[in-house]
C-alpha cells in the first residue's frame, strides 16, 4: 500500500472525519434555522409611522379592541381604524383655531401625522405586522364569533408598547387549534378581554362553549385555501 | 412592485429611466403621445390617478396598511358591496348589479330586481365589460393634434375650445357644426340633444352604429303606421317561432326571454315548442325543438307562404317530403292551432318588409295584446343613411366641424361611405372615445370618455322603464361621459348627477322627491315608469318578398350569400381589446381570437374549400381574405362572417399598428355597403393555396373517420335527450341510457353528514349562451392565454360549453350543447394519483384544489375523465401582458391568483360557499335552502344551473338530482359526479317526430328497455342509481 | 478431433460432444489482463476525442435546455390538454427500459449460473447506470414547479401531519427508480473492485495509481478478500433480482392504475418488463458490436455471446408482440366502449403511423433472428437492434400520447405536436449517455477481467506444449 499511498494520505482519514463533522454541523444549522422562531417572523416588530401604544390604550386605558378594530366581528379583516377614529380624541385645531372635540395631546408632535391625515384625507400608512401568505384566507369574524380570543394569535397586545408578532401563525399553528379547539375557547363576552383566564380547567370551559356554540372547526384544505 | 415604492417615489422617479419604462409598459399609448410642451411634473399630476391605483395592487413582505382617513358609511373594508346600476353595454340597455371591493368594482351581473335580466342573468358582454374599466390602453387625458404631433391639453382648455366652436357656429344657427353620436336610449342625451338643437336649429345630428334595430321600427311603421316595438310574454306562449332572430341570447330583453322561455321547458308542466329558421346557427337555434337552415334572403318568402298557409290551413306532408316542407307544414299547423298562444319573432337583420309581414302574421293570429305587447319606439333612423349624409355634407363643405361621441365610424362604416376623407375635409373634428381607435387617429381632438361605471347616466330599459346609472368609482383618468360632453356644448351647467336628475324629474314627477330618487338609484331604475302597451290598427300594405324558398339550393359561385353578424364576443369591435371576450369561444364554432368564413359542408364541397384554408370573398366590389370554417347547419349557399375583427388601432390585445401588434381576425367592412348592412348576395369565393390556423377550443383539428365514428357512438351517452313522448313513456329513460355492471369502489365509501354540495344543470333550459363561461373567468381570476396557446389546446376556462352535432343531414343538423365543469367526483380519479396530495376531498364533498401545494405533475389532468383541469403551462399573465398594475385591479381578492406550473380547476366557487357559511354562523342561523350561488349560476339567464346542499331536501339542487331526468355523465366509471345533468327533452310536432331517431343515439329507447329487462341489467343499473342517490 | 478444431473458429455450433469455450484464441490469464488494460492504457485514438467532444457539447445543450425550461415553464414543450404528459415521460420510460439489461445480466444470469454473462456484464451494467441517469432527468424536470420537488419527500414537520399521497403510483415510482439506481450502481462498483486493483497495480502514473488505489479500496486479492467478495456479490445479486422486475412493473403502474382508456389494463406490468428487457438487450447489441470491433474484444465477446443476446431479443420481442395482440383482444372482449375505441384509434386514428412503426420495429424486425445467419452476423444484428430501439421509443409514445389525445369526452380531444425543445432534449439525453459511456470505456475495465479468467479453459497440456515448442 505504502507504494501507492504516500504517508500524507494518512491525514486524509482525519480530513474525512472533519468533513463528516462539518456535514453534521451543516444539517444541524439547517434544522435549527428552519425551527428558529424568526423564520416564522416571531418577534417581527416594525416601527410604525405613528408611535401608537397598545399598552397605553388597550392596557391602561382599557379601550376595547373593537373600539378601533370595529369590523373584527363582522368581517374577514379586523380593519385598521380610519384616521377619523383617532381624531375622536386626538383632533387638532380646526380652521378657526378651536379644537371641536375633547382633544387629547392635540399639539403632540407624535400625532402630527394623524392630524395631517385628518386634514388632507390621505391615509396614515401603517405597517402590517401579522402578514399571512396571499393564498391563505383567514376570517376574523369566524373566529371571534366562535369564542376564540384575540390573544390566541396576537398575544398580550395590551402589554405591547410596540406591537410584535408572538405566534408562528404557521399552518401547524392553525391546525393545532382546528383539531383541538377547546383550550382556546372562551365566552363571547371575554373574547377581547386579553387578560381573562378561566377559573376552571380551560378544556372543560372550552368543551362547554363548543357545545353551546355548536362549533365544528374544519381541517379541509378549502377551509383556508381557495 | 411594492406599493410603498409607487406611493413614495413619484418625485424620485420623475426623471428616472425606470419611470420611462413604466410609462411604456403600463400606458404605452399615453407615453407615446408624451407631449413636448408639458413639464414632466405636470405630466406626473396627470398620471397620478393611475399611479396611486398601481399602488393598491402591490404586495411584498413589508406591506402597507392604508386605511381611509374617514370610512364611508356602510363600508366594511374587504367586504363586497353591491350597487344596482342601469347602463348601456354593447348598444343595449341593461339593468345591472355591480360588485365592489373597497371601492373597486370587480364584477357585473344582471339586476334581479328588473325583469329584463330574467332573474339576474347576464351575458358575456356584461361580464366582460368590467375588464375594460382597467384597460391600460385607455385614452387617459385630452390631446390636441397639430400637424401630426399631439399635445396634452387640460379639460379647461378643451372646454373653452369647444364653447368657442359652438359660439363660432351659433351665428348661423349652428349650420356647419355636427354631432356624430352612437344611437343611445339615454333620456338625458335626448334632452341635451333637444336643448342643443333648440339653441342651434341648423345643427347637424347624425347617428351610426354598424348594427342597428331600425329595420324593425321601419317595419312597424309599415304595418301599423307608427313606430312600435314588440315585447313578448313567453310565459303565455306555447309556440315560439323565430326567423333569423337570436331571441334568447342577443338583442333587447334577451335575458328576460331566455328566462321566461326556460320556465316553460319543464316536461312535467306544459312545454312550449320552439321553431327557428335562420341562416346562421344561433344559440336560439340550438335550443329549438325544430330548426330549419335557410338563407336570410329567403326568409321573407317563407313568411309570405306561411301567412298564406295559416289562412288556408296546413295539411300533413308526405313522409318522403323534404325536411323544409315538413318543417313548414308543422309550423303553419302549430301557429294556426295555437293562435293567440304563439309569437313570430323576426330578427333585426331582416328588411323592414319582412318585419311588416311578421307583425301582420302576429296580429292575424291575435297574438298582439296576448303573447306580445307593442310599446312606442323611437322614430326609425337608418343609420347607414345618417352616416352617408354626414359624409356627403362633410365633403360638400356644408359641414365644417364635428364632435363624435363614442363609436368608431371610420372602422365600422360600410365600404361605400368614406368617413376618413370626410373627417379629413373638416376644419375641426373631435372624438370622445373610451379607447383610442381608428377614428380617433383621424381627429384633431382626442378626448377620453368615461367608463359606464365612472359616472352618472341613464337609459331606457327594455320594458321602457327609466334606468339610472350610478358611478361605482371616480373616473380613473381625466375622462368625460357623452352626457358631460353634450352638457358643455349645450351650455348646461351642473354636474352629471344634477343633469340626470333633471331628466329623471321630467320622466316622472315622482322622482323629484329625494325619497323616490334614492329608491330609484338603489334599485337602478324607477318603478312604474314602464312603457304603456298600445294596440295600433294594422294598415294594409304591399311587400315584395315573394319567391321560391323551398327549391333545393344549387351552390354556385357568384350566387353565394354573405351574412354579416356582430361578433358574439367583441360585438362591433368595441371589445377588440378585451382579452376575456376575445378568448370566449363562439357558442357554435367555438372559435376564439378571430373570425372566419363560416359555411356548411355542402357549400365548402361545392366551392372546393377545406377547413382553415384561406379564401378570397368578393361581393359588392369589395374583397376580403378569410380562413374557412366548416360548420354543419350554416344555410347551404351562404357564408357568415363576424364583424368587429381586424382592428388596427385597438390596443395591445386587439391589435395596434403603432405597437406592432397584429390585428385579431379580419376586417370585413369592405364587403358591406349601406344597402346590404345585414347580408349581401351574389358573392364569389375563390380558394387560395395558403391556410391560416384558426384558434378553436373544440375539434382543435379536423376529426378523421375513426374519430367521427367514436363521437357518434358516444354522444348519446354523454348528452342524453329524448322526445316528449319518450319521456312520458319512460320518465327515467336518461338513467337507463347506459348499462353497466354494479359499481363497487376500491376505497371505503364516505358518507357525507354535514353539507354535501352539488350542482345540477338542466340541458333542457341551457341555451349555450356562454354567459357562465365569462362569469367564471371574472369570478375566479381565470387568466387568458392568447391565440397561439389556444391553438395549442391550453385554454384555461374552468367552465366550458361542449357542443356536438347530430342527425343524418349535416346541412340540417341537430345541435347538442352541454356546460362542463369540475364534477367534484366523490371518487375523484384526480385525487388518487396526485403524489403530493394537492387535490383532496373535503368532508363536504368538494374536490379541493390546493394551489400552494401543487407541484404540477399534471397526473390529475391525465386522469380526469372530464378534462376540466387546467394547467398553467406558462406565466400567462405575463405572456398576455395582463400583469400590469392597472389590469390587476380587476382581480377578485377572494380567489388566489395561480402561478406558473400549477394545476387549477373549478371548485364550485368555494370562496362563496365559505363566506356564506361564515356569515350564517356569525348570525347563528342555518344556511338558506338556495343561499349559496355560484358565479355561473348567477350569470345564467335561463336558470339552467342549480346549486346547493344535497343533504337539504328543500334545496333546488336536491330536487333536481331527484328528478327522473337526472343522470351523471360517465357515472358508469363510478366516479360519482356531484354535478348531474337533467336530460334534454325535445317537444316535437308529430309530423316531425321522425327526427327523434336520427340524433346520434345508439339505438332507440324501446329496444333498450327490452334488452334491459331481458338481460337483467336493469337490476344492475338500478343498483347504481340507488347507490348514487344514497350517497348524495 | 474435428470438434475441437471447429470450436476454435466458431463458437456457435451446438455440439453436445463439447461445450463451446467462452474465450477463444490462445489466451492465458496474463494476455487477458493485457488486452483489457491495454484499452485504457494505450494512446487515445483521435476518434475518441471527436466522439467525446460531440457528446459533451450535447450534454451541455441538455443542461442549457433544462435551464430554459425551468425559467420559462413546461409550456416550452408540446404538452397540452389533454396530452398532459408528452415526450418527457416517453423519454423517461424509454431510458428506464434500457436500464434493465444490465442488472438482469449481472443478477439473474449470475444466479442462474449463466457463465457466458461474464464478458458482457460489466459493459451492460455500465449501460444500465448511465441509462437510469438519463431517465432520472426527465421526471425530475417534468413537473411544473421544480423548486418544490421536495414535497414528494415524506418530510416530518412537527404537528403538521402533511404527507405525500402514498396512493399515487408516481410516488411509488420515485422510490422504485431511486432504489434501483442505487443498487445497480453498488453492484457495478462492487464487481469492479478486483479489476480496479489490477488497474492500480499496472498504473503508469502516480495519479492514476493513487486514484485507482482509492477506488480499489485496498484490494489485495487475498483469499479472505475473494471469499468476502464472492459472498457480497451473491447477496447483491439476490437483492437486485427482484428490482429488475419491480422497477418497470411500478413504472407501468403510472399508467395501469389510472383510468385513461388504453392505460387502464392489467397486462401492463409483465408487458412492460418484457419490453424493458427487450430494449435493454437491443441497446447492449447496439453498443457491444462496435465496441467489440474497436477494442478487439472478439476473443472474449464471442459470436456465441452475441447469438445468445439475439435469442433473448427474439424471445422478448415475441412476448411484446403477444402483448400487443392481447391488448386488442381484451379491448374487444371487455366490451368497454371507450377501451375499444382507444385501441381502434391507435391503429387507425391520427397516430396510426406511430403504431405501425412500433409494430414493425418491435414485432417484425426481431423475427429475423430465427435465421442463424442473422443471429451470428454482427452488422445484421446491429441494424435490427437499432430498429428495436426506435420501436421501443415509439411503443411508449403510442401508449402515452395516443391514449391521452383521445379519452372520454370528444370535446377535449386534440392532436399532439412536439416542439423543437422536445426533440432537442431527447437528442441531448443521448449526449449525456454517451459522455458517460465514453469516459467508462476510457478509464474503467470494460470487461470483468477477473470473472472472465474464471470461465477460461484451464491451461491444458497441449497448450503448454505448443507454447514451449
Amino acid at each position: 500500500m505504502s507504494l501507492i499511498f504516500p504517508n500524507w494520505t494518512n491525514r486524509l482519514l482525519a480530513a474525512a472525519g472533519a468533513g463528516a463533522l462539518i456535514g453534521a454541523g451543516y444539517v444541524g444549522t439547517i434544522v435549527f434555522a428552519a425551527m428558529h422562531p424568526t423564520t416564522h417572523h416571531i418577534g417581527y416588530q416594525p416601527t410604525q409611522p405613528v408611535p401608537f401604544s397598545h399598552k397605553l390604550h388597550a392596557g391602561q386605558l382599557k379601550l376595547d379592541c373593537r373600539y378601533c378594530h370595529n369590523t373584527v366581528d363582522r368581517a374577514a379583516h379586523a380593519a385598521i381604524p380610519p384616521t377619523a377614529t383617532c381624531s375622536n380624541c386626538h383632533s387638532g385645531k380646526n380652521a378657526k383655531g378651536v379644537t371641536p372635540h375633547v382633544a387629547v395631546h392635540s399639539e403632540s408632535k407624535k400625532l402630527a401625522k394623524v392630524r395631517e391625515s385628518a386634514a388632507t384625507g390621505d391615509p396614515v400608512e401603517w405597517i402590517k405586522v401579522h402578514n399571512l401568505p396571499d393564498y391563505v384566507y383567514f376570517n376574523h369574524s369566524a373566529h371571534v364569533n366562535s369564542g376564540v380570543s384575540c390573544v390566541s394569535c396576537h398575544g398580550r397586545v395590551d402589554r405591547m408598547e410596540k406591537v410584535q408578532q408572538v405566534k408562528t401563525l404557521s399552518m401547524a399553528f392553525c391546525l393545532d387549534c382546528h383539531r383541538n379547539p377547546e383550550p382556546h375557547l372562551r365566552p363571547l363576552d371575554k373574547v377581547t378581554e386579553l387578560s381573562w383566564v378561566p377559573d376552571e380547567d380551560p378544556e372543560v370551559v372550552g368543551a362547554k362553549i363548543r357545545e353551546e356554540l355548536n362549533l365544528h372547526p374544519k381541517v379541509n384544505c378549502s377551509t383556508c385555501h381557495r | 412592485m411594492s406599493s410603498k415604492k409607487w406611493y413614495r417615489s413619484l418625485s424620485e422617479l420623475e426623471n428616472s429611466s425606470e419611470f420611462d419604462e413604466f410609462l411604456h409598459r403600463e400606458f404605452p399609448q399615453a407615453a407615446e403621445e408624451f407631449p413636448e410642451g408639458v413639464s414632466r411634473r405636470r405630466w406626473m399630476q396627470l398620471m397620478g390617478a393611475s399611479l396611486t391605483l398601481a399602488g393598491a395592487a402591490g404586495c411584498y413582505k413589508e406591506e402597507k396598511l392604508t386605511p381611509l382617513a374617514a370610512r364611508p358609511v356602510n363600508r366594511i373594508p374587504g367586504e363586497h358591496q353591491y350597487f344596482n346600476t342601469s347602463v348601456e353595454v354593447a348598444g343595449q340597455p341593461y339593468a345591472l348589479r355591480a360588485t365592489s371591493n373597497d371601492g373597486r368594482p370587480t364584477k357585473l351581473d344582471g339586476n334581479a330586481l328588473h325583469s329584463s335580466s330574467g332573474n339576474g342573468g347576464s351575458n358575456s358582454y356584461i361580464q366582460g365589460s368590467i375588464l375594460d374599466l382597467y384597460d391600460p390602453d385607455r385614452l387617459q387625458s385630452p390631446f390636441e393634434k397639430d400637424n401630426g404631433e399631439s399635445f396634452l391639453r387640460s379639460w379647461d382648455e378643451v372646454d373653452s375650445a369647444m364653447s368657442a366652436l359652438v359660439k363660432q357656429f351659433s351665428a348661423d344657427g349652428g349650420a356647419g357644426l355636427g354631432i356624430l353620436s352612437e344611437p343611445t336610449t339615454s333620456p338625458t342625451v335626448a334632452r341635451l340633444k333637444a336643448a342643443l338643437q333648440k339653441k342651434l336649429p341648423k345643427l347637424g345630428w347624425f347617428e351610426y352604429r354598424s348594427t342597428s334595430n331600425s329595420n324593425q321600427l321601419a317595419g312597424a311603421v309599415k304595418a301599423f303606421g307608427q313606430p312600435v316595438r314588440p315585447l313578448f310574454d313567453l310565459t303565455k306562449t306555447k309556440i315560439v317561432a323565430t326567423f333569423d332572430c337570436d331571441l334568447l341570447s342577443s338583442g333587447l330583453n334577451a335575458q328576460h326571454y331566455a328566462k321566461t322561455f326556460a320556465d316553460r321547458r319543464d316536461p312535467k308542466g306544459e312545454m312550449n315548442r320552439l321553431y327557428s329558421v335562420e341562416s346562421e346557427f344561433t344559440t336560439t337555434g340550438t335550443a329549438a325543438d325544430h330548426h330549419l337552415s335557410l338563407a336570410s334572403s329567403k326568409i321573407g318568402a317563407l313568411l309570405l307562404d306561411l301567412e298564406a298557409a295559416i289562412d288556408a290551413g296546413a295539411t300533413k306532408p308526405a313522409d318522403d317530403a323534404s325536411h323544409a316542407e315538413k318543417f313548414f307544414a308543422a309550423l303553419a299547423d302549430d301557429l294556426k292551432a295555437n293562435a293567440g298562444d304563439c309569437v313570430v319573432a323576426v330578427g333585426p337583420g331582416q328588411p323592414a318588409d319582412v318585419h311588416a309581414i311578421g307583425f301582420r302574421i302576429n296580429s292575424k293570429l291575435g297574438n298582439i295584446g296576448k303573447t306580445m305587447t307593442l310599446v312606442r319606439g323611437d322614430k326609425p333612423v337608418d343609420h347607414a343613411d345618417s352616416l352617408k349624409d354626414f359624409a356627403k355634407q362633410a365633403k360638400s363643405g356644408e359641414l365644417k366641424a364635428v364632435v363624435i361621441l363614442g363609436g368608431n365610424p371610420v372602422y365600422g362604416a360600410p365600404a361605400d361611405i368614406d368617413v376618413t376623407s370626410a373627417i379629413k375635409k373638416l376644419e375641426v373634428s373631435a372624438h370622445l372615445t373610451f379607447l383610442p381607435n381608428e377614428t380617433t387617429g383621424k381627429c384633431d381632438w382626442m378626448l377620453p370618455m368615461s367608463h359606464i361605471l365612472e359616472g352618472w347616466s341613464d337609459t331606457t330599459l327594455a320594458d321602457g322603464s327609466y334606468g339610472i346609472g350610478q358611478p361605482l368609482i371616480n373616473p380613473l383618468f381625466e375622462s368625460r361621459s357623452a352626457i358631460g360632453m353634450l352638457a358643455v356644448l349645450a351650455g348646461e351647467s351642473g354636474d352629471l348627477q344634477s343633469l340626470v336628475r333633471t331628466t329623471a324629474g321630467n320622466v316622472s314627477g315622482k322622482l323629484r322627491t329625494e325619497a323616490a330618487w334614492q329608491k330609484a338609484v338603489h334599485n337602478g331604475f324607477a318603478d312604474g315608469t314602464a312603457a304603456a302597451a298600445i294596440e295600433p290598427t294594422t294598415a294594409a300594405f304591399e311587400v315584395d318578398a315573394a319567391g321560391d324558398w323551398k327549391a333545393p339550393v344549387e351552390v354556385s359561385n357568384g350566387q353565394i350569400e354573405v351574412l354579416f353578424t356582430s361578433s358574439s364576443t367583441v360585438f362591433d369591435g368595441q371589445f377588440a381589446n378585451n382579452g376575456w371576450l376575445q378568448e370566449t369561444p363562439h357558442p357554435l364554432t367555438k372559435l376564439t381570437w378571430g373570425n372566419a368564413a363560416v359555411m356548411s359542408p355542402a357549400t365548402a364541397k361545392a366551392l372546393e374549400l377545406v377547413d382553415h384554408q384561406l379564401t378570397k370573398v368578393e361581393v359588392n366590389g369589395g374583397r376580403a381574405v378569410l380562413p374557412v370554417y366548416i360548420q354543419p347547419g350554416q344555410a347551404t349557399g351562404t357564408i357568415s362572417v363576424a364583424l368587429g375583427y381586424g382592428r388596427t388601432q385597438s390596443g395591445i390585445v386587439g391589435g395596434d399598428e403603432k405597437q406592432g401588434v397584429d390585428p385579431v381576425g379580419v376586417d370585413v367592412s369592405s364587403l358591406r355597403t349601406s344597402s346590404s348592412m345585414a347580408f349581401a348576395t351574389n358573392a364569389t369565393l375563390s380558394p387560395l393555396q395558403s391556410e391560416e390556423k384558426l384558434a378553436s377550443t373544440q375539434d382543435h383539428f379536423a376529426i378523421d373517420k375513426t374519430g367521427m365514428e367514436g363521437i357518434h357512438d358516444r354522444i348519446g351517452d354523454l348528452i342524453r335527450e329524448g322526445s316528449l313522448d319518450e319521456y312520458n313513456k319512460h320518465p327515467d329513460f336518461a338513467e337507463h341510457r347506459v348499462h353497466h355492471p354494479p359499481l363497487e369502489s376500491l376505497w371505503t365509501e364516505v358518507s357525507y353528514e354535514g353539507h354535501a354540495w352539488g350542482m345540477a344543470i338542466d340541458l333542457n333550459k341551457c341555451i349555450g349562451c356562454n354567459g357562465c363561461v365569462t362569469a367564471c373567468q371574472s369570478e375566479n381570476n381565470v387568466p387568458i392565454v392568447g391565440k397561439d396557446q389556444v391553438q395549442r389546446n391550453r385554454e384555461m376556462h374552468w367552465l366550458r360549453v361542449d357542443r356536438y352535432f347530430g342527425g343524418d343531414d349535416p346541412e340540417q343538423p341537430e345541435v347538442f350543447s352541454q356546460p362542463v365543469t369540475c364534477m367534484q367526483c366523490e371518487n375523484a380519479p384526480c385525487e388518487q394519483v396526485c403524489p403530493v396530495a394537492a387535490t383532496v376531498h373535503s368532508d363536504e364533498g368538494l374536490n379541493d384544489m390546493v394551489y400552494n401545494r401543487c407541484i404540477g405533475t399534471r397526473y390529475c389532468g391525465n386522469n380526469c375523465p372530464y378534462k376540466v383541469r387546467r394547467f398553467n403551462f406558462l406565466n400567462y399573465r405575463k405572456e398576455t401582458k395582463q400583469d400590469n398594475l392597472l389590469q390587476q385591479l380587476v382581480l377578485n381578492p377572494e380567489v388566489t391568483v395561480r402561478s406558473r406550473g400549477v394545476m387549477e380547476k373549478c371548485t364550485y366557487c368555494v370562496q362563496r360557499i365559505q363566506n356564506t357559511k361564515i356569515t350564517a354562523k356569525a348570525e347563528r342561523r342555518a344556511i338558506g335552502d338556495n343561499e349559496v350561488v355560484t358565479a355561473c349560476q348567477e350569470a345564467c339567464p335561463s336558470d339552467a344551473i342549480s346549486f346547493g346542499d344535497l343533504n337539504n331536501p328543500n334545496s333546488d339542487v336536491a330536487k333536481a338530482h331527484a328528478d327522473s331526468r337526472s343522470y351523471g355523465m360517465l357515472s358508469e366509471l363510478n366516479v360519482k359526479p356531484r354535478t348531474r345533468y337533467l336530460a334534454r327533452i325535445r317537444n316535437h310536432h308529430p309530423w316531425l317526430a321522425k327526427a327523434d331517431h336520427d340524433h346520434g343515439h345508439g339505438h332507440s329507447h324501446d329496444e333498450e328497455l327490452g334488452s334491459l329487462e331481458s338481460n337483467g341489467a336493469t337490476v344492475a343499473s338500478h343498483d347504481s342509481t340507488n347507490s348514487q342517490e344514497a350517497s348524495v | 478431433m474435428a470438434s475441437v478444431s471447429i470450436s476454435t473458429d466458431t463458437t456457435t455450433v451446438e455440439n453436445p460432444a463439447q461445450r463451446n469455450p467462452l474465450v477463444i484464441g490462445t489466451h492465458d490469464y496474463k494476455s487477458v489482463t493485457d488486452k483489457v488494460v491495454a484499452i485504457s492504457d494505450r494512446e487515445v485514438p483521435f476518434a475518441w476525442y471527436v466522439a467525446f467532444g460531440t457528446s459533451v457539447s450535447m450534454t451541455g445543450m441538455l443542461f442549457a435546455l433544462i435551464g430554459y425550461l425551468v425559467v420559462t415553464g413546461v409550456g416550452v414543450w408540446g404538452n397540452n390538454s389533454p396530452v398532459f404528459w408528452g415526450w418527457p415521460i416517453v423519454n423517461f420510460v424509454f431510458w428506464v427500459g434500457i436500464g434493465h439489461a444490465g442488472t438482469l445480466i449481472s443478477a439473474i444470469l449470475f444466479l442462474f449460473r449463466q457463465d457466458w454473462r461474464t464478458s458482457i456484464n460489466r459493459f451492460a451494467e455500465a449501460m444500465t447506470i448511465f441509462a437510469v441517469a438519463c431517465a432520472g432527468i426527465f421526471p425530475g424536470v417534468h413537473i411544473g414547479r421544480v423548486w418544490f420537488v421536495y414535497f414528494l419527500a415524506p418530510l416530518p414537520v412537527p404537528r403538521l401531519e402533511m404527507w405525500p399521497n402514498f396512493r399515487s403510483p408516481l410516488l411509488w415510482d420515485v422510490f422504485a427508480v431511486s432504489t434501483y439506481a442505487t443498487v445497480s450502481a453498488l453492484f457495478w462498483y462492487m464487481g469492479m473492485v478486483p479489476d480496479l486493483a489490477t488497474f492500480r497495480d499496472r498504473a503508469t502514473t502516480k495519479t492514476k495509481q493513487f486514484l485507482y488505489g482509492v477506488a480499489a479500496l485496498g484490494w489485495t486479492g487475498s483469499a479472505r478478500h475473494w471469499h468476502r467478495y464472492e459472498k457480497a456479490y451473491m447477496l447483491l445479486a439476490a437483492l437486485a433480482t427482484p428490482l429488475v422486475l419491480s422497477v418497470h412493473t411500478i413504472v407501468s403502474f403510472d399508467f395501469a392504475v389510472s383510468i385513461v382508456p388504453g392505460w387502464h389494463t392489467t397486462i401492463f406490468p409483465p408487458y412492460f418488463v418484457a419490453g424493458a428487457v427487450f430494449s435493454g438487450f437491443a441497446m447492449v447489441i447496439t453498443l457491444m458490436v462496435p465496441a467489440r470491433k474497436w477494442f478487439g474484444l472478439g476473443d472474449f465477446v464471442t459470436e456465441r455471446h452475441l447469438e445468445n443476446i439475439c435469442k433473448i431479443l427474439l424471445a422478448t420481442g415475441s412476448m411484446v408482440g403477444f402483448a400487443y395482440a392481447i391488448e386488442f383482444f381484451i379491448a374487444w372482449y371487455g366490451g368497454n366502449k371507450y377501451e375499444g375505441f382507444a385501441f381502434i384509434n391507435r391503429a387507425t386514428g391520427p397516430f396510426w403511423w406511430a403504431y405501425f412503426t412500433m409494430v414493425s420495429c418491435n414485432v417484425i424486425a426481431p423475427q429475423f433472428f430465427w435465421i442463424k445467419k442473422v443471429r451470428t452476423t454482427p452488422w445484421m444484428m446491429f441494424v435490427i437492434s437499432i430498429f428495436v430501439n426506435i420501436g421501443m421509443w415509439f411503443e411508449r409514445f403510442v401508449i402515452t400520447v395516443t391514449s391521452l389525445s383521445r379519452d372520454f369526452l370528444p370535446s377535449s380531444w386534440s392532436y399532439f405536436t412536439p416542439t423543437i425543445i422536445d426533440v432537442a432534449m431527447f437528442a441531448a439525453s443521448f449526449g449525456l449517455f454517451f459522455t458517460l459511456f465514453l469516459l467508462f470505456c476510457r478509464y474503467l475495465p470494460i470487461v470483468a477481467i477477473s470473472e472472465v479468467k474464471g470461465v477460461m479453459p484451464k491451461p491444458t497440456a497441449e497448450a503448454t506444449a505448443e507454447t514451449s515448442a
